[in-house]
């Protein structure tokens, strides 16, 4: 097995089977939908236009391609339908690198090269990110090959995997016909991708987030920066918005449809399921740099008479992020906080312990109106991880968590 | 007639307030500043949040580069060049038009489009030509920064370096964008021209029709007058304007759809530049040329051109607006630099990494202004005539960039709907034709005299 790198393909001469030269490599192609690694064909720039050489019937790449069959049996190239171009779509162009969790640009692609019987195999192996692809293009044809392959061994290369790398298509059509998922993208933490996204176009922001499974997603975008939230958003079709700000945080969500226009929200707003709308439009009311515009409604509160065995099961059942359960409420039957449990006196206790002998003192807590300031205070002052909020009449009405605050402290630094 | 005690004050002359409070300055005056700032900051902030990317590349337009370059056109040629402003006009319009429309659309920088549709060796090449014609233009800030401050009597020896210091560690420490505010708002020491233009009583008449009607031929046979017309236009349209125009409009995050508000700031933008410009020529024509100082050499000359509006202050208020514009540009030049050419060969790049991230980004432009304010300490070194050179060079590099962009922005796949209009592809073409020539004559010029 030997590396050919893709631009020392392109251009070079190819022969058919008569011994004659027809043309040169203009293309090197995949066919996804087949194989994702193996190079489908060749598109061979002849006097008479473009052709589709197979790969299965080149015998040999040594300087030129040597075809196994004649020049008239290539078929006419009509569109690239279906056909991934190295040079095209890869080359020059910014693509994921999903190991080291940023955006590149591909300067070469190493093609590796094996023989089966009388057939080469081309395989995609992997994209050069580094300078020892740019100095064999700017060289290239310049220097003489032998000076020029002494140089490049010189250097070590930046190679990705192709397996680790993550293409951009923005057009959706295309995406579907040549398999493009974000499956790798999508196992990244999502402030990774957040930050990837953050670097991109805004049509191949759109083109990610349109691809990526809802809960990713959303996860992601609660960690984008929020001018770029707001244009993601507007970018993407309601029902897909909807889908997404389903599964975001609510208290995350409501502030970013509090920043759309009005009309953009509404239309979120109608194709979202009835119960995280209600949810999600209760926090629209709130002033956002209030307590109650940074509050959750996801959060786990228990009768007064609750004991650690309904806490754990509570736990279990719940389903809003992990942010919010570092601390249990206790509320009476008119919804007035009574008390709070750490998870972490929790599991220290016994299953029969009631949670009322578990709080902790003294009970702090906020009223909705508390401005930043006021809430970052109580945060600071009393070292919380989690402050309740609570409305006139002293009812629980939603939390706070530690990350909002320093969301909060973050963007005014 | 000055007022020396508060009882000669006199109310009704809006001078005497000046005088008065500058006489008992500093608390008098603060104490008016202070009620002038309560009252109006909103709205001063207000229209410096709208402010668009296209009004502060206009601004920085206006840069050392430019003021010498239109002091110098004024003095040498009295009006002999005005009539270049309105075609200057309407190929920066168009040019800047271009050039935002493209980032609102594709939503990249001008190098990434260049990278992926032209690939890696041409634009290794035009990096290159980038990178020397900015470095002329850092050379040309610094040279700025240099003029104004020994007005002051400050020697370039040390003011040079210490304003290298303070923009590398502006830019490194992220502190870029609180500061933009007080320069852009400092750039309303241009208006000052205007006024100068004014009061120096120049011959209306012949100054408008001037810039009507073409030059008699005669013109074009004086000794670098060709060379001048290409400095003007290097210096209006200049090509870092271009990267730098096309990535703020990025970065703002600006839609097709958003794109009307953004083609208001162009135009507001690229007009008020060139209102400047054709002040600042009139008002040294009117000056510098009238009394015969036909050759600008340093900011002292230069300064005289305000003599009408300030007197034997003349100088404070040039050397104030020559170095706020030297040490804005400054501050955007070697970064836009640095993010051009790395973006178009794919460096990572971005104040938001740390040097160890993007060595490549922080070096070139740490390298950048440590030579470029370098080149300034050579003893003896005419600033004048470097930094006039610079803009000639920028006119020299435009027809190739405009080559590019036109390429770019009439391609279907990229632009979609938004590609030229025929009359954007003729002005555009025009230009660079244009400028070819412009550049050819200049060469075969300096040929017969060598």
């Amino acid at each position: 097995m030997s590396t050919l790198a893709l631009t020392e393909l392109l251009g070079q001469p190819v022969v058919d089977s008569a011994g004659r030269t027809c043309g040169r490599v203009r293309e090197v192609a995949l066919t996804p939908q087949e194989d994702r690694v193996l190079v489908s064909v060749l598109i061979v720039k002849t006097r008479a236009g473009d052709r589709l050489l197979p790969l299965q019937s080149v015998s040999a790449i040594n300087g030129k391609v040597m075809a196994s069959t004649a020049s008239s049996d290539w078929k006419a190239t009509n569109g690239s339908e279906g056909l991934f171009l190295l040079e095209r779509d890869l080359l020059d162009q910014q693509v994921i690198d999903v190991h080291g969790r940023k955006v590149v640009r591909v300067n070469d692609v190493d093609l590796n090269k094996d023989s089966v019987g009388s057939r080469q195999v081309l395989k995609v192996g992997s994209v050069d990110v580094g300078a020892r692809g740019a100095v064999r293009r700017l060289l290239k044809g310049v220097v003489p090959t032998g000076a020029l392959q002494f140089l490049l061994n010189q250097i070590p290369p930046r190679v990705i995997p192709w397996e680790f790398v993550d293409l951009i298509e923005t057009d959706p059509a295309r995406r579907v016909k040549l398999k493009i998922s974000h499956e790798r993208l999508a196992k990244l933490h999502p402030a990774d991708i957040a930050d990837i996204v953050e670097e991109l176009a805004p049509s191949e922001r759109e083109a990610v987030f349109e691809t990526l499974d809802e809960q990713v997603a959303a996860g992601a975008l609660e960690e984008v920066d929020p001018k770029v939230q707001k244009s993601i958003l507007e970018s993407l079709d309601s029902d897909r918005a909807a889908e997404i700000v389903e599964e975001m945080q609510p208290d995350a969500a409501a502030d970013l449809l509090a920043d759309l226009t009005q009309e953009k929200t509404e239309s979120i707003l109608e194709e979202m399921a009835p119960a995280e709308r209600e949810e999600v439009s209760g926090l629209l009311e709130f002033k956002e740099d209030s307590a109650a515009g940074r509050m959750t409604t996801e959060y786990i509160a228990l009768p007064v008479g609750a004991t650690t065995h309904d806490a754990i099961e509570a736990l279990r059942k719940f389903e809003g992020g992990v942010e919010t359960v570092s601390t249990f409420f206790l509320t009476d039957s008119r919804g007035t906080l009574a008390g709070m449990v750490p998870l972490a006196k929790l599991v220290l206790a016994d299953a029969k312990t009631p949670l009322l002998s578990l709080t902790q003192e003294p009970l702090i807590s906020c009223h909705a109106d508390a401005s930043d300031s006021e809430v970052a205070e109580l945060f600071d002052k009393y070292n919380l991880l989690t402050l309740p909020v609570t409305d006139d009449a002293n009812k629980l009405t939603g939390v706070i968590t530690s990350d909002d605050v320093i969301n909060v402290l973050r963007s005014k630094l | 007639m000055v007022p020396a005690r508060i009882s000669d004050f006199n109310y009704s002359d809006p001078r005497s307030a000046f005088i008065l409070s500058s006489r008992f300055a500093p608390p008098c005056l603060c104490i008016v500043l202070m009620k002038f700032w309560k009252r109006w900051k909103t709205r001063i902030l207000l229209s410096l949040a709208v402010v668009g990317p296209g009004f502060i590349t206009a601004n920085v337009d206006n840069d050392a580069g430019g003021i010498w370059t239109y002091s110098s056109a004024g003095a040498q040629f009295g009006h002999l060049l005005l009539w270049t402003m309105i075609p200057i006009t309407l190929a920066l319009i168009v040019v800047q038009e271009m050039t935002a429309r493209m980032g609102a659309v594709t939503g990249k920088g001008l190098s990434d489009l260049i990278r992926e549709e032209f690939g890696f060796r041409i634009t290794f090449f035009m990096m290159i030509g980038i990178l020397i014609t900015n470095f002329g233009n850092v050379v040309a800030e610094f040279a700025g920064i240099a003029g104004s401050l020994e007005l002051f009597g400050l020697s370039k020896y040390y003011t040079v370096p210490i304003c290298a210091v303070i923009v590398w560690l502006i830019v490194v420490k992220g502190q870029y964008k609180s500061v933009e505010k007080v320069f852009l708002a400092a750039s309303f020491f241009y208006i000052t021209y205007i006024v100068a233009g004014v009061l120096a009583k120049p011959a209306w008449g012949t100054a408008m029709l001037a810039t009507v009607k073409p030059p008699p031929a005669s013109a074009w046979r004086e000794q670098g007058y060709v060379y001048m017309v290409i400095g003007l236009v290097g210096t209006t349209i200049a090509p870092w304007m271009q990267f730098y125009l096309q990535s703020s409009i990025v970065e703002k995050g600006v839609t097709p759809r958003q794109y009307r508000a953004s083609q208001i700031d162009v135009i507001t933008g690229c007009i008020f530049t060139d209102v400047v410009a054709w002040f600042i020529i009139v008002a040294c024509a009117a000056t510098l040329y009238t009394h015969g100082y036909r050759n600008v050499q340093d900011a002292k000359d230069a300064a005289q051109a305000l003599r009408p509006l300030a007197g034997d202050y003349a100088y404070i208020l040039f050397s104030m607006g020559l170095f706020n514009a030297s040490l804005f540009a400054a501050s955007i030049l070697p970064l836009s630099t640095a993010y051009t050419v790395c973006e178009g060969l794919g460096f990572e790049s971005g104040v938001g990494q740390k040097f160890g991230e993007a060595p490549v980004f922080y070096w070139l432009y740490t390298i950048l202004i440590v030579t470029g304010a370098g080149v300034i300490l050579i003893p003896n070194l005419p600033l004048v005539k470097i930094t006039i050179l610079s803009q000639v060079v920028n006119g020299v590099v435009l027809p190739f960039v405009l080559i590019f962009m036109l390429l770019l922005i009439n391609k279907k796949e990229l632009m979609g709907q938004y590609v030229n209009s025929r009359l954007f592809n003729v002005i555009a073409w025009a230009t660079t034709v244009v400028m070819i020539g412009l550049t050819i004559a200049w060469f075969l010029t300096l040929r017969a005299q060598g």
